[in-house]
C-alpha cells in the first residue's frame, strides 16, 4: 500500500561516495535547494513516509511544534531545536515498521500494545516522538506520558488520596500533565462528554453529559484533586474508545519499567512506598491492560531515569521485571537498532548544514572516521560528541 | 580492579627516546624521508622509548593550548571533571554563536564566528599582554620595573586571569563553563574584565617606563 504514496517530488540521490564532495559545496552556495540535499526530505506527513525516506530528515512545522510536543522531547533534543531554529527528525526503520503496524491494525479488537526497546542512547524516546507527530497528523487523541519515572521519584508531596484510604496522592505531577494534555489535545475536550457524575467535594461535583474540558481545567485549577482527575480522564476515555464518531484513541508512554519496580518515595512512617499505592501508576496501569478496544499502546523502556537497574540492561525482561513482563505480556516488540551507515552519513551531512560540525578537522574524512570510532554510531554519544567539536 | 604502575614520572635513563603520537609521521613513504629522518628512524627502532603521558593522543582534535588549559583548571588531580568544564563550556560558546547565526539576516551572517576553538585562541590572544613588571631591589627599595615576557609567561598569565576571573567574579548561583563562555565571548570581542586587566599592566608599566634601565637582562 506504500507504493501507492510514494513522494512524488523525484530525489536526486547520488552515489555516496562522490556524491558527499559536491553536496556541501552545492548546499553551501544556495539558500535551501531541497531536492539536491541528500539528507532532507520534503515528505513532511509521517503517514505518506515509506522506505524511499529512511535516512532522511523531515521538518515538523513550527507552528506544530509547541502543540504536538509540549513535553516528551529528550532534553538534548529540545536544546538542540532552539538552536537551530528548526525541529528535524530522521525517519528510522523502527518509526516506520511501527507506523506501518499501526496502519493496518483492527481497531475493533483489543489494544495491541507495541514495546519500543534498544541500547541507551539509540533512539528509542525519538521514534516515540516520531509516532505522536503520526498520530496527531491523523487525527487521533494522543495521551503522551513523557516518563513515568518522572512518577515514582523525586516527588516533594505526598497527599493521602481522597478516593481510596491507601492510596497516595501526587499533585504537582498530575497537574502538570493535564496541562500537557489539554495543550495536546485541544479539539477533543469540547468533544467527548462524560459519561458519569465525579463528586469531588461536598460542593464540587461534575455531571453527566459535560464536556471533557471542564473536567480537566477543573484539574488544573484544584491541584489537589489532580490525581483523581487524571484517573476519572482516563477511565472516560477507555470507555469511550471505540464507536463514538470515529474518536480514536491511543495511548503512549515512555519510560514503563517505572510502573513497576520500586520506588523513591518514602511514607511518614519512612517506610517504602510500592508503586501500586500511587494513583497515577494504578490508573495508568488499568490502561495499559489490553482490556479496552479502538486504540493503542506504544511503550518505550528507559534506562536513564530507571531505578535499582544496572545501567548494561536493555532488554524487556531485565527493565520490566516478572510483574512488569506478565502484565505487558503479550506486546509487539520493536528493536531500535543503533545508527547505520546510512542513517551516520544523513547525521553528519545535517550536523555540517547547521553549521554544527565547526572544529576545521571534523569535516574531512580522518574526522569522520575517528568520529564514527569514538561514538559506535551511537546516536547520543555522537550528538554529545559533535556538541563540542 | 587493575592497577597500573605509574611509570611516566619516575625518572627514566638518559637513554630513553620521547614518542612520537602524530600520526602524519608515520604515513611518509620511504622514499620521502631526508636523511636526518632516515636516521632517527634507525635510532627509534634500536633504543627503547619512553611511555607516551596520558593527556597526549593521536587524534586530530589533540590541541596543546587547550589541554594546558585544561590541566590549569584541574583541582585535585580531578581531569575528568575540569575537562567536563571545558566541554561544556566550547559547547555553551558554540551554541549562542550558532542560534545568533540562524536569527541573523543574510548581510550579518559571514561576521558571525561559529567555531569555539577560533573564539578561544582568538580570546586568549586578547587576554596575553604584552609586557610585564618585575619586583627589583635597588638601593633597599623594590621599584617595579617593566620587562619583556615570553611567549609561556604571557600564556600562563593569559589563562591564570582568565581562571581566577571567573572563579572569583561570578554570582553564587551560576555555573563555571557559563561564566567561562560568557568571558571567552567578550574577551573575543575586545571588553569584558580579563582584556581590561591586561590593560591596566600595560598603563602601569607605561607609568614606570622610568625604572627600565633597572633591567640589567
Amino acid at each position: 500500500a506504500f507504493e501507492n504514496r510514494l513522494a512524488f517530488r523525484a530525489q536526486v540521490r547520488p552515489l555516496h561516495g562522490s556524491g558527499c564532495g559536491q553536496q556541501q559545496e552545492a548546499v553551501g552556495m544556495e539558500t535551501r535547494p531541497e531536492t539536491f540535499s541528500i539528507f532532507r526530505t520534503q515528505e513532511n506527513n509521517p503517514a505518506c513516509q515509506s522506505e524511499q525516506h529512511l535516512g532522511q530528515y523531515y521538518t515538523v512545522p513550527p507552528s506544530h511544534f509547541h502543540t504536538v510536543f509540549p513535553h516528551g522531547l529528550p532534553p538534548r533534543y529540545q536544546q538542540q531545536v532552539k538552536t537551530f531554529n528548526e525541529g528535524c527528525v530522521m525517519v528510522r526503520q523502527p518509526a516506520l515498521e511501527l507506523i506501518s503496524h499501526l496502519k493496518r491494525a483492527d481497531y475493533s479488537k483489543p489494544t495491541l500494545r507495541y514495546l519500543l526497546y534498544g541500547v541507551k542512547g539509540s533512539g528509542k524516546t525519538m521514534s516515540l516522538c516520531h509516532a505522536v507527530h503520526y498520530f496527531s497528523k491523523q487525527g487521533w487523541l494522543v495521551l503522551h506520558i513523557p516518563d513515568a519515572h518522572l512518577w515514582v521519584k523525586n516527588c516533594k508531596e505526598l497527599l493521602p488520596s481522597s478516593y481510596h484510604a491507601s492510596r497516595f496522592d501526587q499533585p504537582i505531577q498530575a497537574s502538570n500533565w493535564l496541562r500537557n494534555f489539554r495543550t495536546t489535545n485541544e479539539h477533543f475536550l469540547s468533544k467527548i462528554k462524560l459519561r458519569q457524575r465525579y463528586v469531588w467535594t461536598k460542593r464540587e461535583s461534575t455531571e453527566e453529559g459535560r464536556p471533557l474540558g471542564e473536567l480537566v481545567d477543573m484539574g488544573v485549577s484544584h491541584v489537589k484533586s489532580s490525581s483523581d482527575v487524571v484517573g476519572a480522564v482516563l477511565k472516560e476515555l477507555r470507555l469511550q474508545a471505540w464507536g463514538t464518531e470515529g474518536g480514536f484513541r491511543m495511548a503512549v508512554a515512555v519510560g514503563v519499567n517505572g510502573l513497576w519496580g520500586r520506588t523513591t518515595l518514602k511514607k511518614e512512617e519512612k517506610s517504602p512506598v510500592a508503586p501500586e499505592e500511587l494513583t497515577l501508576v494504578h490508573n495508568l496501569r488499568k490502561m495499559i491492560n489490553n482490556d479496552w478496544c479502538g486504540g493503542a499502546v506504544i511503550a518505550t523502556l528507559s534506562q536513564t531515569g530507571s531505578l535499582y537497574a544496572p545501567s548494561s540492561a536493555y532488554l524487556p525482561q531485565e527493565l520490566l521485571g516478572e510483574e512488569g513482563f506478565d502484565s505487558m505480556d503479550p506486546f509487539v516488540p520493536v528493536p531500535v537498532s543503533l545508527y547505520s551507515e546510512k542513517e551516520f552519513e544523513s547525521c553528519y551531512l545535517y550536523y555540517l548544514d547547521r553549521h554544527w560540525l565547526q572544529h576545521p578537522h571534523s569535516q574531512t574524512e580522518e574526522g569522520k572516521k575517528e568520529l564514527i570510532f569514538l561514538s559506535n554510531r551511537n546516536p547520543s554519544v555522537l550528538e554529545r560528541l559533535c556538541a563540542f567539536l | 580492579m587493575i592497577r597500573v604502575l605509574l611509570v611516566r614520572w619516575s625518572r627514566y635513563n638518559p637513554y630513553y627516546l620521547e614518542p612520537e603520537p602524530r600520526k602524519e609521521v608515520y604515513h611518509i613513504p620511504e622514499t620521502e624521508l631526508t636523511p636526518e629522518q632516515k636516521e632517527e628512524r634507525e635510532l627509534k627502532s634500536v633504543r627503547p622509548i619512553k611511555a607516551a603521558t596520558n593527556s597526549v593522543t593521536s587524534s586530530v582534535f589533540n590541541d596543546p593550548v587547550l589541554s594546558k588549559f585544561v590541566n590549569m583548571m584541574m583541582k585535585d588531580g580531578d581531569k575528568i571533571i575540569a575537562k567536563g568544564i571545558i566541554t561544556q563550556t566550547l559547547e555553551n560558546m558554540k551554541r549562542k554563536q550558532v542560534e545568533k547565526y540562524h536569527k541573523a539576516p543574510e548581510v550579518k551572517k559571514a561576521e558571525i564566528e561559529c567555531n569555539p576553538y577560533v573564539i578561544f585562541h582568538q580570546a586568549l590572544e586578547n587576554c596575553k599582554p604584552v609586557i610585564g613588571l618585575a619586583s627589583i631591589q635597588k638601593g633597599g627599595k623594590f621599584y617595579q620595573v617593566p620587562i619583556p615576557l615570553t611567549d609561556n609567561r604571557r600564556r600562563f598569565l593569559a589563562m591564570k586571569w582568565m581562571i581566577t576571573e571567573c572563579r572569583d567574579n561570578k554570582h553564587r548561583r551560576t555555573l563555571m563553563y557559563e561564566k567561562l563562555s560568557q568571558e571567552l565571548l567578550a574577551a573575543f570581542s575586545k571588553e569584558g574584565n580579563v582584556v581590561k586587566r591586561k590593560h591596566e599592566l600595560h598603563k602601569m608599566a607605561e607609568s614606570n617606563r622610568a625604572y627600565a634601565h633597572y633591567r640589567w637582562w
